[in-house]
């Protein structure tokens, strides 16, 4: 245990990587479904084709090939364009934590945008028929009807998403971030122990999934507290 | 920059020799992991709590972690015990193939004992107590009610987590296999062609996911044929 | 009426039922005789299904005694399944097993319960459909068969098993107004032929013509019964008046 000493302050700061990474494509993520979901229930075909391709394409392929291919051809593209006005460039590189948090903000998206459709789909007819005959607005239906029925429907799978979103950060140390994991292949490097280090990866995701976890299951009761059944 | 189809032409067929690699993975990972889940599940609904315990502790611990650091956990850190080293199982654990399926199929199987147990939840009650009714015992209601109508309920689910693991093997080439994400790693190394590369191979993955989502298609049709009305 | 001096089928004594803190079952005292039609009702939350649920078990009451054929209804396993060899019960959403065909659905609790070998079952489950009149729907499939068709797939069902009881929880709620009549003639025709019954239902054409004894219930006490004549001309209670002044207005 003690061959730990002496990290315990790179894995602190690579958990909090992992934090930051999972803010940044939390919200890409969300940006990413609605604008997707959006599409899907616009009644444009072309809209609908478009979106149909994007979850096509990023539910069919595999995470790290996304990193990799975001990260490698933005460096090829990014220095291509550098090199027109700047022949000097040799390479230009997007930061591993963009090419990584956008990357994984896409495929979780994806995911993201049929939550986000079903949850607008599965609002009760019941509830925006009655709305109408009240006399409510389109606007105020939304906000006052659909909104707060729909993130009710979504959280439990949109709970998964952001624990796809933490677990996928790992990936992204391929490319050199430096979050735990790789914190973890220097640590064993240097003291030989690469059981040990992997666990502590291990563990540090562990935390962040249950306290995802727990969170979502707090927010969940909230929900329903007024719902059948709730005590 | 101009996008060099010829270089797609020469590379296919060098991921594609991949394919069977990747295959394999996919094959004895999916059938080990279904049947650890089904382990897992039936220490789940056992009724004894040590059993549910620790099956519970093992799916949270691997559904919490990322896989790509239990692959790292099995094939760099395992060495570090004497007692691996010298064990019966060496000589599968040495190699990356092996730990990579076995990685594969402790994950998988963590996964989709959850998606089993939830459509054994899904079953209708009411057939449960007609059976008991009847006078069928437990075990009798579970292999004549509850299994036949559990997995028909389970098939999306479990076709989506199949998905995932087709995906997931791609992160072997991590550990030195040469899987088709493996070769396309070490072409775009040589070629310095991220896009035609990756993106031709990514091409592959989706065709075969979508084969794969045709085939559970048919398998779902099949299974359903007296539950759904014709109209 | 019976009034020999037999021992009654069903036995419930001083029954208590709690679901958590809400008391379902109040001090249920009840007798059953071979041959009796019983049926039960009662306002929603009454209690009526639980009481019989009770009975075969689906159930498990907290305090009391449940004595089904002489045989005490306890914890032990052998006791569970000596009493529901020999009480039916046909439910109000069917329930039929929509994996099997409506044969199988007949012959799997021989097979698997009694040990019937296949052909002899088959033999039973083709009489029971003959008598519910509905042999050709044998190989069908219950998805393709009508709700009044399953109900009575369903009786037919629970005949199989030869009880000496059977049990309905309102077998026609669940059903169009249509198909409502069908399943009512199975059950007068089953009343005809002696069987024991107890019917929970709101059907109250059927408890006046069929029904040897009514019972209400209201708030998980039985509140009032009798023979339906007087049940419905002369209630006692005012509870029972009220109830069927609700029922009977329309």
């Amino acid at each position: 245990m003690e061959v730990l000493n002496g990290w315990w302050d790179d894995y602190f700061w690579g958990a909090i990587v992992v934090a930051e990474v999972f803010i940044a494509s939390l919200f890409l993520m969300i940006l990413f479904g609605l604008i997707g979901a959006g599409a899907k229930l616009s009644g444009s075909r072309l809209a609908q084709k478009t979106a149909n391709t994007y979850t096509v394409i990023f539910r069919g392929t595999p995470e790290i090939l996304v990193i990799l291919l975001l990260y490698y051809g933005s460096a090829i593209t990014l220095t291509a364009i550098a090199q027109i006005f700047n022949p000097e460039i040799r390479f230009v590189d997007v930061p591993p934590f963009w090419a990584g948090t956008i990357a994984i903000s896409l495929i979780v998206g994806s995911y993201a945008t049929e939550t986000f459709r079903g949850a607008f789909l599965g609002v009760n007819p019941g509830s925006i028929e009655a709305a109408r005959a009240l006399g409510m607005s389109t606007l105020q239906t939304f906000i006052y009807i659909r909104i707060p029925e729909m993130w009710r429907i979504a959280l439990p799978p949109f709970g998964n998403h952001m624990l796809s979103l933490t677990k996928d950060t790992a990936l992204i140390s391929i490319i050199g971030l430096n979050e735990t994991l790789f914190v973890a292949k220097q640590a064993i490097t240097v003291t030989g122990k690469p059981f040990t280090m992997y666990i502590v990866v291990g563990a540090i995701y562990l935390g962040f999934s249950t306290i995802i976890t727990l969170s979502v299951m707090g927010i969940e009761k909230f929900g329903n507290r007024t719902s059948v059944g709730a005590k | 920059m101009s996008f060099d189809f010829n270089l797609i032409l020469q590379s296919l067929p060098q991921m594609l020799a991949g394919l069977g690699i990747t295959l394999q993975l996919l094959l004895v990972s999916g059938f080990l992991g279904l049947l650890l889940a089904i382990l897992l599940l039936l220490m789940r609904i056992s009724g004894k709590l040590y059993l549910n315990s620790i099956a519970q502790v093992y799916i949270f611990v691997f559904r919490g972690t990322p896989i790509l650091v239990q692959i790292f956990i099995i094939y760099y850190g395992l060495p570090q015990f004497e007692a691996i080293r010298e064990s019966m199982f060496w000589h599968i654990l040495r190699e990356p193939t092996g730990c990579a399926i076995l990685a594969l199929t402790l994950n998988t199987g963590a996964y989709v004992s959850e998606i089993l147990r939830g459509g054994v939840l899904s079953v209708d009650k009411g057939l449960l107590e007609a059976g008991s009714a009847l006078g069928m015992s437990a075990r009798q209601k579970f292999i004549y009610i509850t299994t036949p109508l559990a997995t028909r309920l389970s098939l999306p689910a479990y076709s989506n987590d199949v998905i995932s693991l087709l995906k997931s093997t791609a992160l072997a080439s991590t550990i030195t296999i040469t899987d088709m994400t493996g070769i396309a790693r070490t072409i775009v190394a040589d070629t310095y062609a991220p896009y035609e590369v990756f993106i031709s191979l990514a091409v592959v993955y989706i065709i075969f996911t979508f084969g794969l989502q045709k085939l559970f298609g048919v398998i779902e049709r099949y299974l359903s044929r007296h539950t759904v009305r014709e109209e | 009426m019976n009034d020999n001096k037999t021992q009654p089928l069903i036995e419930m004594i001083r029954v208590n039922k709690f679901f958590g803190s809400f008391q379902a079952l109040k001090n249920i005292d009840l007798e059953v005789y071979k041959g009796e039609r019983i049926v039960i009702c009662g306002p929603s939350g009454s209690g009526k299904s639980t009481l019989i649920r009770c009975i075969n078990r689906l159930e498990k009451h907290n305090d009391g005694r449940i004595n089904i054929d002489g045989i005490e209804l306890t914890d032990k396993v052998e006791n569970i399944d000596a009493v529901r060899r020999e009480v039916g019960m046909v439910f109000q959403n069917f329930n039929l097993f929509p994996h099997m065909t409506i044969a199988k659905n007949l012959m799997i609790a021989q097979q698997l319960v009694r040990k019937t070998p296949k052909a002899e079952a088959r033999q039973v489950a083709m009489q029971y459909l003959e008598r519910v009149k509905i042999p050709e729907q044998a190989d069908k499939y219950p998805i393709q068969l009508s709700g009044g068709q399953q109900q009575r797939v369903a009786i037919a069902r629970a005949l199989c098993m030869n009880p000496e009881i059977i049990l309905f929880d309102e077998p026609t709620s669940a059903l169009d107004p249509e198909m409502i009549n069908e399943v009512l003639d199975v059950m007068v025709d089953l009343a005809k032929d002696g069987m024991t019954m107890v019917c929970v239902t709101h059907e109250m054409g059927f408890a006046r013509s069929v029904a040897d004894r009514v019972i209400f219930m209201d708030e998980g006490e039985i509140v009032e019964q009798a023979t339906p004549q007087a049940f419905f001309d002369n209630p006692t209670n005012d509870r029972t008046k009220a109830f069927l002044n609700q029922i009977l207005s329309h």
